[in-house]
Protein backbone atom coordinates (compact mmCIF):
# COMPACT_ATOMS: atom_id res chain seq x y z
CA UNK A 1 0.00 0.00 0.00
CA UNK A 2 2.78 2.78 0.76
CA UNK A 3 4.42 1.96 -2.32
CA UNK A 4 1.93 1.81 -4.00
CA UNK A 5 0.92 5.44 -2.95
CA UNK A 6 4.79 6.44 -3.19
CA UNK A 7 4.93 5.04 -6.58
CA UNK A 8 1.12 7.45 -7.51
CA UNK A 9 2.58 10.05 -5.63
CA UNK A 10 5.90 10.11 -7.50
CA UNK A 11 4.08 9.63 -11.05
CA UNK A 12 2.03 12.15 -10.83
CA UNK A 13 4.79 14.96 -9.52
CA UNK A 14 6.86 13.28 -12.48
CA UNK A 15 4.19 13.29 -15.00
CA UNK A 16 3.72 17.31 -14.03
CA UNK A 17 7.13 18.07 -14.70
CA UNK A 18 7.37 16.36 -18.11
CA UNK A 19 4.04 18.04 -19.30
CA UNK A 20 5.81 21.24 -18.43
CA UNK A 21 8.61 20.13 -20.54
CA UNK A 22 6.53 18.29 -23.88
CA UNK A 23 4.23 20.72 -24.22
CA UNK A 24 6.63 23.55 -25.80
CA UNK A 25 7.68 20.45 -28.04
CA UNK A 26 3.99 19.67 -28.76
CA UNK A 27 3.01 22.83 -29.95
CA UNK A 28 6.26 23.74 -31.81
CA UNK A 29 6.02 20.55 -33.73
CA UNK A 30 2.45 21.52 -34.38
CA UNK A 31 2.64 24.74 -35.99
CA UNK A 32 6.10 24.07 -37.22
CA UNK A 33 7.01 20.50 -37.88
CA UNK A 34 10.46 20.82 -36.00
CA UNK A 35 11.82 19.87 -32.97
CA UNK A 36 13.20 22.24 -30.60
CA UNK A 37 16.39 20.67 -29.28
CA UNK A 38 16.95 23.91 -27.20
CA UNK A 39 14.04 22.56 -24.71
CA UNK A 40 16.33 21.32 -22.12
CA UNK A 41 18.77 25.02 -22.51
CA UNK A 42 15.40 26.59 -21.89
CA UNK A 43 14.91 25.03 -18.63
CA UNK A 44 18.48 25.52 -17.47
CA UNK A 45 17.47 29.35 -18.11
CA UNK A 46 14.30 28.94 -16.51
CA UNK A 47 16.67 27.44 -13.39
CA UNK A 48 19.59 29.77 -13.13
CA UNK A 49 17.38 32.75 -13.39
CA UNK A 50 14.98 32.22 -10.44
CA UNK A 51 18.43 31.20 -8.57
CA UNK A 52 20.13 34.47 -9.15
CA UNK A 53 16.75 36.21 -9.25
CA UNK A 54 16.83 34.95 -5.58
CA UNK A 55 19.79 34.51 -3.84
CA UNK A 56 21.66 37.68 -5.87
CA UNK A 57 18.91 39.54 -5.62
CA UNK A 58 17.63 39.02 -2.88
CA UNK A 59 13.89 39.02 -4.38
CA UNK A 60 10.95 37.12 -2.91
CA UNK A 61 10.72 33.20 -4.68
CA UNK A 62 7.29 33.70 -6.71
CA UNK A 63 9.27 36.81 -8.36
CA UNK A 64 12.23 35.17 -9.06
CA UNK A 65 10.19 32.18 -10.27
CA UNK A 66 8.14 34.67 -12.75
CA UNK A 67 12.01 35.95 -13.79
CA UNK A 68 12.93 32.86 -14.99
CA UNK A 69 9.94 32.02 -16.63
CA UNK A 70 10.44 34.93 -18.68
CA UNK A 71 14.05 34.46 -19.15
CA UNK A 72 13.11 31.57 -20.97
CA UNK A 73 10.46 33.11 -22.86
CA UNK A 74 12.40 36.01 -24.10
CA UNK A 75 15.33 33.56 -24.95
CA UNK A 76 12.74 30.92 -26.93
CA UNK A 77 11.51 34.35 -29.28
CA UNK A 78 15.03 35.20 -29.62
CA UNK A 79 16.23 31.89 -30.98
CA UNK A 80 12.78 31.70 -33.47
CA UNK A 81 13.45 35.47 -34.57
CA UNK A 82 17.06 34.96 -34.88
CA UNK A 83 17.25 31.55 -36.30
CA UNK A 84 13.94 29.30 -37.51
CA UNK A 85 12.26 32.71 -39.10
CA UNK A 86 15.56 32.50 -41.55
CA UNK A 87 15.48 29.18 -41.63
CA UNK A 88 11.48 29.20 -42.83
CA UNK A 89 10.69 27.79 -45.98
CA UNK A 90 13.83 25.80 -46.91
CA UNK A 91 13.28 22.71 -48.28
CA UNK A 92 15.27 21.09 -45.96
CA UNK A 93 13.48 22.85 -42.80
CA UNK A 94 13.33 20.47 -40.59
CA UNK A 95 17.14 19.12 -39.97
CA UNK A 96 17.98 22.92 -40.38
CA UNK A 97 15.70 23.96 -37.95
CA UNK A 98 16.66 20.89 -35.66
CA UNK A 99 20.41 21.83 -35.75
CA UNK A 100 20.19 25.37 -35.29
CA UNK A 101 18.45 24.95 -32.09
CA UNK A 102 21.01 22.39 -30.92
CA UNK A 103 23.78 25.26 -31.87
CA UNK A 104 21.43 27.62 -29.93
CA UNK A 105 21.60 25.11 -26.34
CA UNK A 106 25.08 24.66 -27.21
CA UNK A 107 25.52 28.70 -27.01
CA UNK A 108 23.41 28.92 -23.89
CA UNK A 109 24.56 25.82 -22.02
CA UNK A 110 28.35 27.31 -22.56
CA UNK A 111 27.16 31.12 -21.35
CA UNK A 112 25.54 29.32 -18.50
CA UNK A 113 29.06 27.91 -17.29
CA UNK A 114 30.92 30.97 -18.02
CA UNK A 115 28.61 33.04 -15.74
CA UNK A 116 27.76 30.36 -13.38
CA UNK A 117 30.67 27.90 -13.38
CA UNK A 118 30.68 24.43 -13.14
CA UNK A 119 29.49 24.41 -9.96
CA UNK A 120 25.59 23.31 -9.44
CA UNK A 121 23.47 25.72 -7.42
CA UNK A 122 20.13 25.01 -5.50
CA UNK A 123 17.12 26.80 -4.63
CA UNK A 124 15.74 26.38 -0.96
CA UNK A 125 12.31 24.79 -1.12
CA UNK A 126 9.55 27.51 -2.26
CA UNK A 127 7.55 26.14 0.62
CA UNK A 128 9.09 24.55 3.40
CA UNK A 129 7.33 21.57 5.40
CA UNK A 130 6.06 18.10 4.73
CA UNK A 131 4.10 15.69 6.23
CA UNK A 132 3.87 11.59 6.40
CA UNK A 133 0.43 10.22 4.14
CA UNK A 134 0.16 6.77 4.51
CA UNK A 135 3.81 6.27 5.24
CA UNK A 136 4.84 8.43 2.43
CA UNK A 137 6.86 12.03 2.80
CA UNK A 138 4.62 14.33 1.41
CA UNK A 139 7.05 17.62 0.46
CA UNK A 140 5.16 21.21 0.57
CA UNK A 141 7.23 22.03 -2.37
CA UNK A 142 5.90 19.21 -4.41
CA UNK A 143 2.48 19.82 -3.78
CA UNK A 144 3.30 23.09 -5.03
CA UNK A 145 4.50 22.02 -8.57
CA UNK A 146 1.96 19.41 -9.29
CA UNK A 147 -0.60 22.36 -8.46
CA UNK A 148 1.23 25.11 -10.50
CA UNK A 149 1.33 22.66 -13.87
CA UNK A 150 -2.07 21.93 -13.57
CA UNK A 151 -3.39 25.25 -13.65
CA UNK A 152 -0.65 26.05 -15.75
CA UNK A 153 -1.89 23.64 -18.09
CA UNK A 154 -5.54 24.32 -18.09
CA UNK A 155 -4.72 27.96 -18.92
CA UNK A 156 -3.04 26.95 -21.94
CA UNK A 157 -5.82 24.60 -22.85
CA UNK A 158 -8.21 27.51 -22.23
CA UNK A 159 -6.02 29.65 -24.34
CA UNK A 160 -5.53 27.94 -27.29
CA UNK A 161 -9.64 26.84 -26.83
CA UNK A 162 -11.38 30.41 -26.25
CA UNK A 163 -9.06 33.02 -27.55
CA UNK A 164 -8.64 34.40 -31.03
CA UNK A 165 -4.69 33.45 -30.63
CA UNK A 166 -5.30 30.17 -29.35
CA UNK A 167 -7.68 29.06 -31.94
CA UNK A 168 -5.05 30.59 -34.79
CA UNK A 169 -2.52 28.07 -33.41
CA UNK A 170 -4.68 25.42 -33.78
CA UNK A 171 -5.68 26.22 -37.22
CA UNK A 172 -2.25 27.12 -38.14
CA UNK A 173 -0.87 23.23 -36.98
CA UNK A 174 -4.44 21.66 -38.41
CA UNK A 175 -4.55 23.21 -42.18
CA UNK A 176 -1.59 25.52 -43.01
CA UNK A 177 -3.19 26.97 -46.42
CA UNK A 178 -6.49 27.23 -45.17
CA UNK A 179 -5.50 29.07 -42.29
CA UNK A 180 -2.80 31.25 -44.22
CA UNK A 181 -6.08 32.13 -46.42
CA UNK A 182 -7.96 33.34 -43.09
CA UNK A 183 -5.32 35.99 -42.67
CA UNK A 184 -3.82 34.53 -39.91
CA UNK A 185 -0.31 35.75 -39.83
CA UNK A 186 1.72 32.72 -39.56
CA UNK A 187 4.76 33.65 -38.87
CA UNK A 188 3.93 36.01 -36.28
CA UNK A 189 1.73 32.79 -35.19
CA UNK A 190 4.88 30.76 -35.19
CA UNK A 191 6.90 33.36 -32.49
CA UNK A 192 3.77 33.50 -30.05
CA UNK A 193 4.19 29.29 -30.25
CA UNK A 194 7.80 29.74 -29.15
CA UNK A 195 7.81 32.29 -26.82
CA UNK A 196 4.64 29.76 -24.60
CA UNK A 197 6.72 26.63 -25.35
CA UNK A 198 9.98 28.24 -24.35
CA UNK A 199 8.20 30.01 -21.28
CA UNK A 200 6.82 26.42 -19.96
CA UNK A 201 10.30 25.07 -20.26
CA UNK A 202 11.44 28.03 -18.18
CA UNK A 203 8.96 27.31 -15.91
CA UNK A 204 9.47 23.72 -15.42
CA UNK A 205 13.54 24.45 -14.57
CA UNK A 206 12.14 27.44 -12.06
CA UNK A 207 10.11 25.03 -9.96
CA UNK A 208 12.59 22.38 -10.19
CA UNK A 209 15.32 24.65 -8.75
CA UNK A 210 14.40 23.85 -5.76
CA UNK A 211 14.12 19.82 -6.15
CA UNK A 212 17.35 19.33 -8.19
CA UNK A 213 20.13 21.05 -8.53
CA UNK A 214 20.93 23.49 -11.32
CA UNK A 215 23.73 23.33 -13.64
CA UNK A 216 24.86 24.42 -17.26
CA UNK A 217 23.88 20.47 -18.53
CA UNK A 218 21.05 19.85 -16.25
CA UNK A 219 18.16 20.17 -19.25
CA UNK A 220 19.57 17.12 -21.28
CA UNK A 221 17.58 14.58 -18.77
CA UNK A 222 14.39 16.41 -19.28
CA UNK A 223 14.73 16.98 -22.93
CA UNK A 224 15.16 13.33 -23.46
CA UNK A 225 12.22 12.55 -21.08
CA UNK A 226 10.39 14.98 -22.66
CA UNK A 227 11.13 13.46 -26.13
CA UNK A 228 9.52 10.00 -24.93
CA UNK A 229 6.55 12.12 -23.72
CA UNK A 230 5.87 14.05 -27.20
CA UNK A 231 6.41 10.70 -29.45
CA UNK A 232 4.13 8.41 -26.96
CA UNK A 233 1.84 10.66 -26.86
CA UNK A 234 1.60 11.95 -30.69
CA UNK A 235 3.44 14.80 -31.78
CA UNK A 236 1.37 18.30 -32.07
CA UNK A 237 -1.38 16.50 -29.84
CA UNK A 238 -1.90 18.37 -26.77
CA UNK A 239 -4.13 16.16 -25.37
CA UNK A 240 -2.07 13.62 -26.09
CA UNK A 241 1.19 15.11 -24.20
CA UNK A 242 -0.80 15.48 -20.90
CA UNK A 243 -1.98 12.30 -21.13
CA UNK A 244 1.38 10.60 -22.21
CA UNK A 245 3.13 13.14 -19.50
CA UNK A 246 1.32 11.11 -16.88
CA UNK A 247 1.74 8.06 -18.14
CA UNK A 248 5.01 8.04 -18.15
CA UNK A 249 5.42 9.52 -15.29
CA UNK A 250 3.56 7.19 -13.42
CA UNK A 251 5.55 4.07 -15.37
CA UNK A 252 8.58 5.45 -14.29
CA UNK A 253 7.65 5.77 -10.59
CA UNK A 254 6.14 2.54 -10.26
CA UNK A 255 9.54 0.89 -11.66
CA UNK A 256 11.53 3.07 -9.77
CA UNK A 257 9.79 2.41 -6.34
CA UNK A 258 9.21 -1.61 -7.54
CA UNK A 259 12.25 -2.56 -9.58
CA UNK A 260 14.72 0.33 -9.06
CA UNK A 261 15.99 3.56 -10.96
CA UNK A 262 18.13 0.83 -12.86
CA UNK A 263 15.18 0.04 -14.75
CA UNK A 264 13.33 3.55 -15.53
CA UNK A 265 15.44 4.55 -18.71
CA UNK A 266 15.58 1.32 -20.68
CA UNK A 267 11.76 0.35 -20.15
CA UNK A 268 10.50 3.60 -20.65
CA UNK A 269 12.72 3.64 -23.78
CA UNK A 270 11.16 0.11 -24.91
CA UNK A 271 7.73 1.85 -24.10
CA UNK A 272 8.64 4.16 -26.90
CA UNK A 273 9.90 1.93 -29.87
CA UNK A 274 6.92 -0.16 -28.79
CA UNK A 275 4.73 2.90 -29.35
CA UNK A 276 6.20 3.50 -32.74
CA UNK A 277 5.76 0.02 -33.85
CA UNK A 278 2.37 -0.72 -33.24
CA UNK A 279 0.75 3.54 -33.35
CA UNK A 280 3.56 5.52 -36.01
CA UNK A 281 1.99 8.72 -34.93
CA UNK A 282 1.76 8.01 -31.19
CA UNK A 283 -1.54 7.78 -29.21
CA UNK A 284 -3.26 11.09 -30.28
CA UNK A 285 -0.61 12.05 -33.07
CA UNK A 286 -1.68 14.62 -36.00
CA UNK A 287 1.03 12.27 -38.15
CA UNK A 288 3.66 13.66 -40.20
CA UNK A 289 2.63 15.39 -43.22
CA UNK A 290 5.55 17.67 -44.35
CA UNK A 291 4.34 21.63 -44.87
CA UNK A 292 6.97 23.87 -45.06
CA UNK B 1 -10.89 46.28 -58.75
CA UNK B 2 -8.93 43.09 -59.54
CA UNK B 3 -6.77 43.23 -62.42
CA UNK B 4 -4.20 40.80 -63.19
CA UNK B 5 -1.51 41.36 -65.71
CA UNK B 6 1.12 39.12 -67.47
CA UNK B 7 0.64 36.89 -64.45
CA UNK B 8 3.73 34.20 -64.38
CA UNK B 9 3.54 31.74 -61.96
CA UNK B 10 4.13 27.96 -60.93
CA UNK B 11 5.67 25.34 -58.38
CA UNK B 12 8.92 24.96 -58.06
CA UNK B 13 10.47 24.62 -61.85
CA UNK B 14 7.43 24.17 -63.67
CA UNK B 15 5.87 27.30 -65.09
CA UNK B 16 1.99 26.35 -65.16
CA UNK B 17 0.80 30.00 -65.73
CA UNK B 18 2.00 32.20 -68.97
CA UNK B 19 1.30 35.82 -69.44
CA UNK B 20 -2.35 35.84 -67.71
CA UNK B 21 -4.23 39.02 -68.06
CA UNK B 22 -7.66 38.93 -66.74
CA UNK B 23 -10.14 41.73 -64.76
CA UNK B 24 -12.80 41.63 -61.99
CA UNK B 25 -14.84 44.85 -62.39
CA UNK B 26 -16.82 46.18 -58.99
CA UNK B 27 -19.65 44.35 -58.15
CA UNK B 28 -19.04 42.03 -61.32
CA UNK B 29 -18.84 38.41 -60.88
CA UNK B 30 -16.83 36.84 -63.15
CA UNK B 31 -16.35 32.72 -64.71
CA UNK B 32 -12.87 31.14 -65.41
CA UNK B 33 -13.80 27.58 -67.73
CA UNK B 34 -10.90 25.87 -68.05
CA UNK B 35 -10.37 21.81 -68.02
CA UNK B 36 -8.61 20.26 -65.27
CA UNK B 37 -4.81 20.55 -64.64
CA UNK B 38 -4.92 23.76 -66.98
CA UNK B 39 -4.23 26.45 -64.16
CA UNK B 40 -7.11 27.12 -62.33
CA UNK B 41 -6.11 27.18 -59.19
CA UNK B 42 -3.13 28.10 -59.49
CA UNK B 43 -4.11 31.18 -60.50
CA UNK B 44 -6.22 31.60 -57.32
CA UNK B 45 -3.28 30.45 -55.27
CA UNK B 46 -1.33 33.31 -56.50
CA UNK B 47 -3.47 35.80 -56.36
CA UNK B 48 -4.05 35.32 -52.99
CA UNK B 49 -0.57 34.79 -52.22
CA UNK B 50 -0.04 31.62 -51.73
CA UNK B 51 2.40 30.93 -54.12
CA UNK B 52 4.33 33.70 -55.25
CA UNK B 53 4.19 34.63 -58.85
CA UNK B 54 6.88 34.45 -60.82
CA UNK B 55 6.56 37.40 -63.22
CA UNK B 56 3.46 39.67 -63.93
CA UNK B 57 1.73 42.22 -61.64
CA UNK B 58 -1.64 41.84 -59.58
CA UNK B 59 -3.81 44.99 -58.75
CA UNK B 60 -6.47 44.85 -56.36
CA UNK B 61 -8.53 47.87 -56.07
CA UNK B 62 -5.48 50.41 -57.62
CA UNK B 63 -3.26 48.68 -54.56
CA UNK B 64 -0.27 46.47 -55.90
CA UNK B 65 -0.71 43.12 -53.96
CA UNK B 66 1.34 40.68 -56.50
CA UNK B 67 4.03 39.89 -53.90
CA UNK B 68 2.37 40.92 -50.55
CA UNK B 69 1.81 38.57 -48.11
CA UNK B 70 -1.08 36.23 -47.65
CA UNK B 71 -2.72 37.84 -44.81
CA UNK B 72 -2.09 41.13 -46.19
CA UNK B 73 -3.92 40.23 -48.79
CA UNK B 74 -6.75 38.90 -47.02
CA UNK B 75 -6.94 42.20 -45.09
CA UNK B 76 -7.50 43.92 -48.53
CA UNK B 77 -10.51 42.27 -48.96
CA UNK B 78 -9.70 39.11 -51.34
CA UNK B 79 -10.81 35.97 -49.45
CA UNK B 80 -9.81 32.72 -51.78
CA UNK B 81 -12.50 29.69 -50.71
CA UNK B 82 -10.37 26.79 -51.78
CA UNK B 83 -10.45 23.97 -53.47
CA UNK B 84 -11.28 20.63 -51.48
CA UNK B 85 -12.91 23.27 -48.84
CA UNK B 86 -9.43 22.67 -46.31
CA UNK B 87 -11.70 23.06 -42.76
CA UNK B 88 -9.79 22.70 -39.51
CA UNK B 89 -10.42 19.31 -38.89
CA UNK B 90 -10.62 19.25 -34.99
CA UNK B 91 -12.34 22.48 -34.79
CA UNK B 92 -16.01 22.91 -34.24
CA UNK B 93 -17.99 24.30 -37.09
CA UNK B 94 -18.33 27.60 -34.50
CA UNK B 95 -14.44 27.90 -34.36
CA UNK B 96 -13.67 27.16 -38.27
CA UNK B 97 -16.21 29.77 -38.82
CA UNK B 98 -14.43 32.57 -36.16
CA UNK B 99 -11.21 31.58 -37.92
CA UNK B 100 -12.66 33.09 -41.16
CA UNK B 101 -13.12 35.86 -39.28
CA UNK B 102 -9.34 36.42 -38.53
CA UNK B 103 -8.51 39.87 -39.20
CA UNK B 104 -8.94 42.88 -36.04
CA UNK B 105 -11.96 44.08 -38.37
CA UNK B 106 -13.90 41.05 -38.91
CA UNK B 107 -13.49 40.18 -35.58
CA UNK B 108 -14.98 42.80 -33.82
CA UNK B 109 -18.18 42.14 -35.91
CA UNK B 110 -18.14 38.24 -35.60
CA UNK B 111 -21.47 37.92 -34.03
CA UNK B 112 -23.64 39.85 -36.49
CA UNK B 113 -21.67 37.85 -39.17
CA UNK B 114 -22.45 34.71 -37.73
CA UNK B 115 -25.87 35.05 -37.43
CA UNK B 116 -25.60 36.20 -40.94
CA UNK B 117 -24.12 33.46 -42.04
CA UNK B 118 -26.06 30.57 -40.06
CA UNK B 119 -28.83 32.72 -42.19
CA UNK B 120 -27.58 31.68 -45.17
CA UNK B 121 -26.45 28.09 -44.16
CA UNK B 122 -28.88 26.64 -41.78
CA UNK B 123 -27.67 23.45 -41.40
CA UNK B 124 -24.41 24.73 -39.75
CA UNK B 125 -26.32 26.22 -36.90
CA UNK B 126 -27.90 22.48 -36.47
CA UNK B 127 -24.45 21.48 -35.15
CA UNK B 128 -22.66 24.22 -34.14
CA UNK B 129 -19.95 22.18 -32.09
CA UNK B 130 -19.43 19.62 -34.05
CA UNK B 131 -16.11 19.09 -35.18
CA UNK B 132 -15.35 20.04 -39.01
CA UNK B 133 -13.86 16.19 -39.44
CA UNK B 134 -17.03 14.72 -38.47
CA UNK B 135 -19.29 16.67 -41.64
CA UNK B 136 -20.84 15.09 -44.64
CA UNK B 137 -19.40 16.62 -47.94
CA UNK B 138 -21.93 19.13 -48.07
CA UNK B 139 -21.51 20.50 -45.03
CA UNK B 140 -17.92 20.87 -45.07
CA UNK B 141 -18.46 22.94 -48.69
CA UNK B 142 -21.30 25.24 -46.43
CA UNK B 143 -18.32 25.17 -44.25
CA UNK B 144 -15.98 26.56 -46.61
CA UNK B 145 -18.51 29.42 -48.11
CA UNK B 146 -19.76 30.16 -44.48
CA UNK B 147 -16.02 30.67 -43.39
CA UNK B 148 -15.34 32.98 -45.99
CA UNK B 149 -18.23 35.09 -45.70
CA UNK B 150 -17.16 35.20 -41.90
CA UNK B 151 -14.37 37.85 -43.70
CA UNK B 152 -14.88 41.48 -44.67
CA UNK B 153 -14.73 39.90 -48.24
CA UNK B 154 -14.70 42.76 -51.25
CA UNK B 155 -13.90 39.94 -53.72
CA UNK B 156 -14.72 36.41 -53.07
CA UNK B 157 -12.24 33.73 -55.07
CA UNK B 158 -14.53 30.55 -55.41
CA UNK B 159 -12.20 27.19 -56.12
CA UNK B 160 -14.74 24.40 -57.96
CA UNK B 161 -17.80 24.85 -56.02
CA UNK B 162 -18.74 21.69 -57.02
CA UNK B 163 -16.30 19.76 -56.98
CA UNK B 164 -17.02 16.24 -55.16
CA UNK B 165 -20.35 16.71 -54.23
CA UNK B 166 -23.75 14.25 -54.61
CA UNK B 167 -24.93 15.43 -58.00
CA UNK B 168 -28.33 16.70 -55.87
CA UNK B 169 -26.14 19.00 -53.76
CA UNK B 170 -24.39 20.87 -56.70
CA UNK B 171 -27.60 22.99 -57.72
CA UNK B 172 -27.99 23.68 -54.32
CA UNK B 173 -24.72 25.28 -53.70
CA UNK B 174 -24.53 27.45 -56.83
CA UNK B 175 -27.87 28.57 -55.74
CA UNK B 176 -25.99 29.41 -52.50
CA UNK B 177 -23.25 31.31 -54.73
CA UNK B 178 -25.93 33.01 -56.30
CA UNK B 179 -27.44 34.56 -53.61
CA UNK B 180 -24.03 35.48 -51.96
CA UNK B 181 -23.68 37.45 -55.47
CA UNK B 182 -26.80 39.35 -55.02
CA UNK B 183 -25.53 40.78 -51.63
CA UNK B 184 -23.16 42.57 -54.32
CA UNK B 185 -19.97 41.22 -53.39
CA UNK B 186 -17.67 40.45 -56.83
CA UNK B 187 -17.05 37.47 -57.50
CA UNK B 188 -14.23 35.19 -59.12
CA UNK B 189 -15.08 31.47 -59.57
CA UNK B 190 -12.94 29.14 -61.16
CA UNK B 191 -15.00 25.62 -62.82
CA UNK B 192 -14.34 22.84 -65.02
CA UNK B 193 -17.82 22.87 -66.50
CA UNK B 194 -20.65 25.23 -67.51
CA UNK B 195 -23.41 23.48 -66.83
CA UNK B 196 -24.17 25.84 -63.66
CA UNK B 197 -23.15 29.41 -64.21
CA UNK B 198 -25.77 30.97 -66.60
CA UNK B 199 -27.37 33.09 -64.25
CA UNK B 200 -24.31 33.35 -62.47
CA UNK B 201 -21.17 34.88 -64.77
CA UNK B 202 -21.27 38.47 -66.20
CA UNK B 203 -18.20 37.56 -68.29
CA UNK B 204 -16.32 34.92 -68.82
CA UNK B 205 -12.79 33.57 -69.24
CA UNK B 206 -11.65 30.50 -71.15
CA UNK B 207 -8.47 29.23 -69.87
CA UNK B 208 -6.24 26.57 -71.66
CA UNK B 209 -3.02 25.45 -70.80
CA UNK B 210 -2.08 28.57 -68.51
CA UNK B 211 -3.27 31.33 -71.03
CA UNK B 212 -6.63 32.75 -71.52
CA UNK B 213 -7.62 31.76 -74.62
CA UNK B 214 -10.84 33.90 -74.96
CA UNK B 215 -13.49 36.10 -73.09
CA UNK B 216 -16.49 37.17 -73.51
CA UNK B 217 -19.84 38.20 -72.10
CA UNK B 218 -21.53 35.05 -70.33
CA UNK B 219 -24.66 34.76 -72.59
CA UNK B 220 -22.83 34.96 -76.19
CA UNK B 221 -19.81 32.55 -74.87
CA UNK B 222 -22.16 29.92 -72.68
CA UNK B 223 -24.78 29.50 -76.23
CA UNK B 224 -21.62 29.38 -78.58
CA UNK B 225 -22.33 25.69 -77.90
CA UNK B 226 -19.66 24.54 -80.77
CA UNK B 227 -17.56 26.48 -78.83
CA UNK B 228 -17.60 25.03 -75.63
CA UNK B 229 -18.21 21.47 -77.09
CA UNK B 230 -15.15 22.01 -78.82
CA UNK B 231 -13.07 23.36 -75.86
CA UNK B 232 -14.35 21.69 -72.63
CA UNK B 233 -15.83 18.68 -74.22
Amino acid sequence: MEKLFQAVYGGILYGSIYGLMAIGLTLIWGSLRMLNMAMGALYVVGGFLTWTAYKQWDLPPLVAIAIGVLAAAVIGLLIQVLLINRLLGRSSFFNAAMIATVGAAIMIESAALLIYGPRVKQMPPIVAGQSKIIGVVIQYQNLVIIAVTVISLIALSIFLKKTRYGLAIQAVSQQMDAARLMGIPTVMTFMIVATIGAAFAGLAGSLLSSVFYVSPTAGYAPLTKALIVTIFGGLGSIKGTIWAAYIIGILEAFLIVYFGAGFALPVLFLFMILMLVIRPSGLFGLGEVQRL
Amino acid sequence: MLKVTDLQAGYAGSEVLHSLSLEVRDGESVVVLGPNGHGKTTLLRAISGLIRPTGGRIEFDGQDITHKRASDIVAAGVIHIPQGDLPFPELTVIENLLMGAYRSDAWRQRKYKLEQVFELFPVLKERPNQLARSLSGGERRMLALGRGLMSKAKLLMIDEPSLGLAPFLVENVYETIRSIRNTGLSILLVDENADHIADLADRVYLLEAGSLIKEGGASEMLHDEALLAAYLG
